[in-house]
């Protein structure tokens, strides 16, 4: 018997999937090329740093380096970290193994993360050089530092999250609009700031403020992207996870938690204003999560809310899988954050963030409406539709609301969908406001009703496996009424 | 190559006084299409089964859902007497899944490749080494250890993905087409483990297009049409059952142009073609007598065919699958439903 060479270059401790990752990844020649790069490019600018008259110019640099390294090309290695396992059928044989489908996507996410670190720390001497060469701010410059290290790893989670989907298409949609978007903003600014002569080229890729912030931003910061990774990897470890899985009580328990404190946080600082409009942007991400879910019909899921009782059953309409329950606990959120938003603004602005969660309630009903029955995933119709309803709007918004503004007049036409009412409502004359305002809110009633019809008859559709999982837990006493 | 791999893998618990695989009235479809329609059959412990059928007929769908990968429409499958559907983690853990196409990874070696995977199984330190070694040993990759995991022959990746299959000693295997594109040394070799494996008790599941080879190496076959067991017995069974009286098989070899010889069998009475060979071709003729088949070559020679052999040859599997699926065509063929032994109590309770 010839012995294999030992292996040992990882610690048992490490998760499996993040050992697995950083093997595949730091022997990429991406990593290799972009560490060598990376470290040229700071060594010039570090020696350029010398003199005081080009110091901007080269912290501009210093700055735009790091933030495409750290923001950019590391978060989209991840962006066919799943896709190309669902495509080399490598996912199934993972899917075997004692890995979660939450350990699976957090192993990607978290390789990917460690070699940001990697290359964040590898950039700390440089800061330290240019300090002692240049006399810059070195405790608000490794803060920046971190901070696009931070921004980069959320991102990061988002592209794995989007690498769940087959279709290369969408996830090149979702990923290179917003950065084309960014890149046109970037080179009109570089423009502009050239035409005026007054900022040197660099400038435009800083930013990230130098002075770091106080440390309650910090800690809001970092608490901020510790739910928003989280938010991501859990919608992708949905899309992956087996049928059986409850990993949307986990899910939607977290963020339900994180909301509740959001607003919690405002009540106790006095900044119920601010987190109110987080809130609300929160809101909008958890509707999409829950509302894309597949209606579960494995009696099992079902089993595990029965056995608790009467809580199992009232936390089975909340938490268990599929976009039914998600349609109450949107509801739910809904209804919490318009509360407390009309309690810390105005009955005005609530008004609003009920008519932009029935935005939201559109978009789901028109995949319930016309996706095919063999879509598995209700994702990528989702964001499909998204970016569809969005096109039209900015699409009406940019050809029919100009002219009626020009002319002072209401469009009472933005009545009609819920997306474009915000827009509409800005622009109404004043003493039309509050009937503007009821109209848009009775029309947009229109969607949650819709969903709600489609819900009941999905729910019929379960009812087999939800007496199934009554029967495995209490015989076959009860459950008719399931 | 070990001539054993179960020694120092963790056992895992597994009911023995049920079948070790039970499939009940199984139903799967996508959109319109039955993938698989009421598929019921049981495996005993320690069986080894071919599972035979065209492409499309509904062997992966099945395998898949057997491997907890794909949910049931309707139907029951226990697995070492867990449901797949209940309690999947249990099911994986029996479970050894060896699919028909997989990929392996970039930039990882041979031994990085099952380090990963033994990690991902809960293996731990020295134990982890140990199993890698055993499984290495076992499928004979030891020598290749440090060859990049992406950089090897299909034979070799075959046995690399057996290796992985087998590193927590799982009791019940499943092997979709596990043969498929090797050269007859890979097949042979994969054939041996598989043999080794048999012997140590493990329950198989087999897909294959070869079908001679899973007759040797099965101890029933699972006959799948358009989503439904048509068949289950062995190898001889299916021979006999499709068998039509009053025919023998001739295989025929001429000199020059096989094209010669088909060209007059198509115009001759009571003769088949069965299938055209590199010199010749294999003929069904409709008669058992000496006198009858005597005649037919008579009759070859005398139309100016160059004959060079002659000969009765037996009905081999691949025969009787085809006369199977043109029987079933045409609603003659009697079907030999599978034997299932119903799951005890225990099973309610999962």
């Amino acid at each position: 018997m010839n012995a294999a060479p030992a292996i040992m270059d990882f610690p048992d401790r490490l998760s499996p999937m993040v050992v697995k990752e950083l093997r595949q990844g730091l022997r990429t020649r991406l990593f290799g090329g972009v560490l060598l790069t990376l470290h040229m490019m700071l060594v010039l600018l570090t020696l350029m740093s010398g003199g005081a008259e080009n110091a901007a110019v080269v912290s501009g640099w210093f700055d735009g380096i790091a933030t495409l390294v750290l923001c950019i090309i590391m978060p989209l290695r991840g962006f066919s970290a799943v896709a190309d396992e669902l495509k080399s059928g490598t996912l199934d044989m993972l899917a075997l193994t004692r890995l979660s489908a939450g350990r699976i996507i957090f192993g990607k996410w978290a390789a990917i993360a460690s070699q940001s670190l990697l290359l964040m720390l590898s950039i700390m001497p440089y800061v330290v050089a240019r300090f002692v060469f240049g006399g810059l701010d070195l405790f608000g410059e490794i803060t920046a530092l971190f901070y696009k290290w931070l921004i980069g790893v959320v991102i990061a989670a988002v592209i794995v999250a989007l690498s769940t989907q087959r279709q290369f298409w969408l996830r090149a949609v979702v990923v290179f609009l917003p950065l084309m978007m960014g890149g046109c903003g970037a080179a009109s600014f570089i423009m502009v700031s050239r035409m005026g002569g007054g900022m040197p080229p660099g400038t435009v890729f800083t930013v990230f403020t130098k002075s770091g912030g106080g440390s309650s931003t910090l800690l809001m910061g970092v608490g901020m992207a510790a739910w928003a990774i989280f938010f991501f990897l859990s919608l992708a470890a949905t899309r992956i996870a087996p049928a059986a899985s409850l990993l949307s009580v986990i899910k939607r328990s977290v963020n339900l938690v994180m909301l509740l404190s959001l607003l919690l946080l405002g009540w106790l600082t006095g900044s119920g204003a601010d987190m109110s409009m987080m809130a609300a942007g929160v809101l909008s991400l958890l509707m999409m999560d829950a509302l894309t879910e597949r209606v579960n019909d494995v009696p099992s899921v079902y089993a595990a809310f029965y056995q608790r009782g009467w809580p199992g059953r009232v936390a089975l309409w909340l938490l268990a899988p599929g976009w039914v329950t998600g349609l109450v606990y949107t509801a739910l959120l809904v209804a919490l954050v318009t509360v407390y938003v009309g309690w810390t603004r105005s009955v005005e602005e609530a008004k609003l963030v009920a008519v932009r969660a029935a935005g939201t309630w559109m978009i789901a009903a028109l995949v319930q409406l016309f996706s095919t029955r063999k879509s598995r995933d209700l994702l990528p119709p989702f964001i499909i539709f998204w970016l569809f309803v969005n096109v039209v709007v900015a699409t009406l918004g940019s050809l029919l609301l100009m002219p009626l503004a020009m002319r002072s007049n209401s469009a009472w036409f933005t009545c009609a969908l819920p997306q474009l009412l915000p827009a509409g409502y800005a622009m109404a004359q004043p003493g039309d406001k509050a009937a503007f305002l009821d109209l848009g809110m009775l029309t947009a009633c229109i969607w949650p009703a819709v969903l709600l019809i489609a819900a009941v008859f999905a729910w019929r559709h379960a009812r087999g496996a939800r007496q199934e999982g009554w029967r495995m837990i209490h015989g076959d006493q009860g459950g008719a009424a399931l | 190559m070990s001539s054993s791999v179960s020694n120092s893998a963790p056992a895992h618990e597994m009911d023995r006084s049920q079948p070790a695989v039970v499939v009940e009235d199984l139903h799967r479809t996508f959109g319109a299409l039955k993938a698989v329609d009421g598929v019921s059959f049981s495996i005993d412990h320690g069986r080894v089964v071919g599972f035979v059928g065209a492409n499309g007929a509904g062997k992966t769908t099945t395998m898949r859902i057997m491997a907890t990968l794909d949910s049931p429409g309707s139907g029951k499958v226990s697995m070492g007497g867990h449901n797949v559907v209940h309690h999947p983690a249990k099911v994986r853990r029996l479970l050894g899944w060896m699919p028909d196409s997989f990929g392996t990874y970039e930039h990882m070696t041979v031994l990085e490749y099952l380090d990963f995977y033994a990690r991902a199984l809960g293996f731990k330190g020295a134990d982890r080494l140990r199993r890698i070694q055993e499984v290495m040993d076992f499928t004979d990759l030891t020598p290749l250890a440090d060859r990049m995991s992406n950089k090897m022959s299909k034979g070799q990746t075959q046995r690399l993905c057996l290796g992985r299959a087998l590193l927590h000693d799982p009791q019940i295997l499943i092997l979709d087409e596990p043969a498929a594109g090797l050269d007859p040394k890979a097949r042979v070799e994969l054939k041996n483990l598989i043999r080794i494996l048999a012997q140590e008790g493990k329950t198989i599941l087999i897909s294959s297009h070869i079908l001679s080879e899973l007759g040797e190496m099965c101890d029933s076959l699972l006959f799948i049409d358009k989503g439904r067991i048509v068949h289950h017995g062995d190898a001889e069974s299916m021979v006999r059952g499709t068998e039509t009286a009053g025919e023998t098989l001739v295989n025929v070899q001429i000199a020059g142009e096989p094209a010669k010889l088909i060209e007059w069998a198509l115009t001759a009475p009571l003769i088949k073609i069965v299938e055209e060979t590199k010199r010749g071709a294999r003929l069904r003729i409709q008669a058992v007598d000496e006198d009858t088949l005597a005649g037919v070559l008579r009759r070859m020679i005398q139309d100016g065919l160059p004959v060079l052999d002659y000969h009765r040859e037996e009905r081999r599997l691949e025969d009787a699958f085809i006369d199977m699926l043109g029987q079933i065509d045409k609603n003659t063929f009697k079907a030999q439903p599978p034997e299932i032994r119903p799951q005890k109590n225990a099973e309610a309770a999962n």
